[in-house]
């Protein structure tokens, strides 16, 4: 039996063992590697960082997963809340399924601990869980009235009675949906936010997603995309870059900048992306080892038996 | 020490869970039977207190407003669903969400057909909106099926199933990421969270 039978032939358990250490010894052993930024991701930061110090301008972060993909969301949503947060741009979140629900207070004190002087219902506002036959009511009424089609926050105050309110009335204030999703539901904010109201719509989703809605990206109802754990890395990166040092973007800065992630002070919750990127670049070099030798064994194989 | 307890926990279904790639076994199990359990127990009482406390139990017994109980009897019909004789009733409540549904049908003409054809007609002026003008052709001529797959049209017609096998890899590299992406997201959790050795 040569090489490539044993290969054809090999465990499936020992392939498993293989990829789970190439992702567990770059975990263990961080390097630093180059986080370069795509448009999709540049456009999202753009447009939120355009609402940076206007009171009349916010944003709206829905949260349509549950935590078996908090690996690829959790951290650009943590991102998001950052920027916000380091910019003075106001936020608002919202999510329509239980299981978000503590997702997004999580996400909310995971961003809030590095910022004592930002106060619920003044820079930010969670609007809690709304169940899923609200859906509809919810996206059309915030059209005309965001307090009355909200009505409760999650603390359970009257959301028109609240600070972050003053100037924010409707989608022509409210003026950018972000949806995190491991679903459809974007599609929903381009079909009826969009369309009748013209509000941007963006999207943060799982990789597995992307291919779906690249064509909305390419027909400009998507203003950005964060795709997977990639667009996550590409976020943090720009905050790091820009927001956290009150800088405005530049395509320039961005490319010549590379912002190590051993050895600095940023906390490990606003780099877990990018240390997870290491791992998958790893891990998918491995992966594309696999398939080549795969192949070749196939082929060899498929030779000797003509022969 | 919640988060200590709250980390062995998750650690050890973490460990359950995966302890499934070398074979089937009870702790995997126990794992996923857990999840289930847990998923359901958690969004029936947040479901009870966000949905039937304040849209059915407020506005009927407290509010007085009676005209609640014509959408509650409607939305009760679902249940008839689990009876052999009864099961019939369950339509009504879904013909009612049907035709709501119905709603989203022009806008959905417009972000899903309208738009996407404007933004596929664009001017040859590169590349890439020649590559979209070719795969749209080609695979809108694969899947034209009145006309027999042979000669040109056949040749043509194949080149949109090259598109479309470039378009399933490109899918099939982004779920190969996005189940990476989970399991490293375990992985940080297990070297991070549970032992403290990512810093």
């Amino acid at each position: 039996m040569n090489f490539f039978d044993r290969m054809q032939n090999l465990d499936r358990r020992w392939i498993y063992l293989v990829v789970a250490l190439a992702i567990i010894v770059p975990l263990l052993i961080p390097f630093n590697s180059k986080t370069y930024t795509t448009e999709p991701s540049e456009n999202v930061y753009k447009m939120i960082d355009s609402f940076a110090g206007k009171d009349n301008k916010a944003i709206l972060m829905c949260v349509s997963h549950d935590a078996s993909t908090i690996a690829e969301l959790f951290p650009m949503e943590v991102s998001v809340l950052r920027h916000c947060f380091e910019r003075d741009i106001k936020v608002f979140t919202i999510c329509f399924m239980p299981q978000s629900a503590p997702l997004v207070d999580y996400a909310i004190n995971t961003a809030k601990e590095d910022f004592p002087n930002i106060k619920s219902g003044v820079n930010y506002c969670n609007f809690g869980y709304k169940p899923y036959s609200l859906f509809l009511p919810i996206l059309l009424g915030m059209g005309d009235n965001i307090g009355e089609a909200v009505e409760t926050d999650a603390e359970g105050r009257k959301v028109e009675n609240l600070e972050i309110m003053e100037n924010i009335r409707n989608y022509e204030d409210l003026n950018l949906v972000m949806d995190f999703s491991a679903s459809g539901s974007v599609i929903s904010w381009i079909t009826y936010a969009r369309v009748k109201f013209g509000v941007n719509v963006a999207a943060g989703i799982t990789a597995v997603m992307a291919a779906d809605n690249y064509p909305y990206l390419q027909s400009g109802q998507l203003i950005g995309m964060l795709s997977g754990l990639k667009g996550a890395a590409e976020y943090e990166k720009m905050v790091d870059v820009f927001a956290a040092k009150g800088k405005a973007f530049s395509k320039e800065t961005i490319n010549n900048t590379w912002i190590k992630i051993t050895g600095n002070d940023i906390p490990t919750k606003f780099k877990k992306a990018r240390i997870g990127m290491n791992a998958q670049s790893i891990a998918h070099i491995m992966i594309i080892v696999f398939i080549i030798l795969g192949n070749i064994g196939y082929f060899v194989n498929k030779n000797k038996k003509k022969g | 020490m919640f988060e200590l307890i709250s980390n062995l926990v998750a650690a050890f279904l973490t460990l359950s869970i995966f302890s499934f790639l070398y074979k089937d076994n009870p702790f995997y199990k126990f794992a996923e039977h857990l999840l289930v359990g847990v998923s359901m127990g958690y969004a029936i009482p947040l479901a009870y207190e966000n949905v039937f406390i304040p849209f059915v139990y407020n506005p009927i017994f407290l509010e007085r407003r009676f005209i609640i109980i014509v959408p509650a009897i409607i939305g009760i019909l679902y249940l008839f669903r689990f009876s052999k004789n009864l099961s019939w009733l369950a339509r009504y409540p879904i013909v009612i969400f049907m035709g709501i549904v119905g709603m989203s049908v022009p806008m959905s003409m417009h972000s899903s057909v309208l738009v996407q054809m404007r933004s596929a007609m664009l001017p040859l002026d590169n590349i890439n909106t020649f590559l979209i003008f070719i795969g749209t052709i080609t695979i809108l001529m694969y899947f034209y099926f009145s006309k027999e797959h042979k000669g040109t049209y056949g040749k043509i017609s194949n080149v949109g199933v090259w598109f479309m096998m470039v378009g399933f890899g490109a899918s099939f590299g982004y779920t190969v990421m996005a189940r990476m992406s989970l399991l490293i997201g375990r992985i940080q959790f297990l070297l991070g969270d549970f032992l403290g050795l990512i810093k």
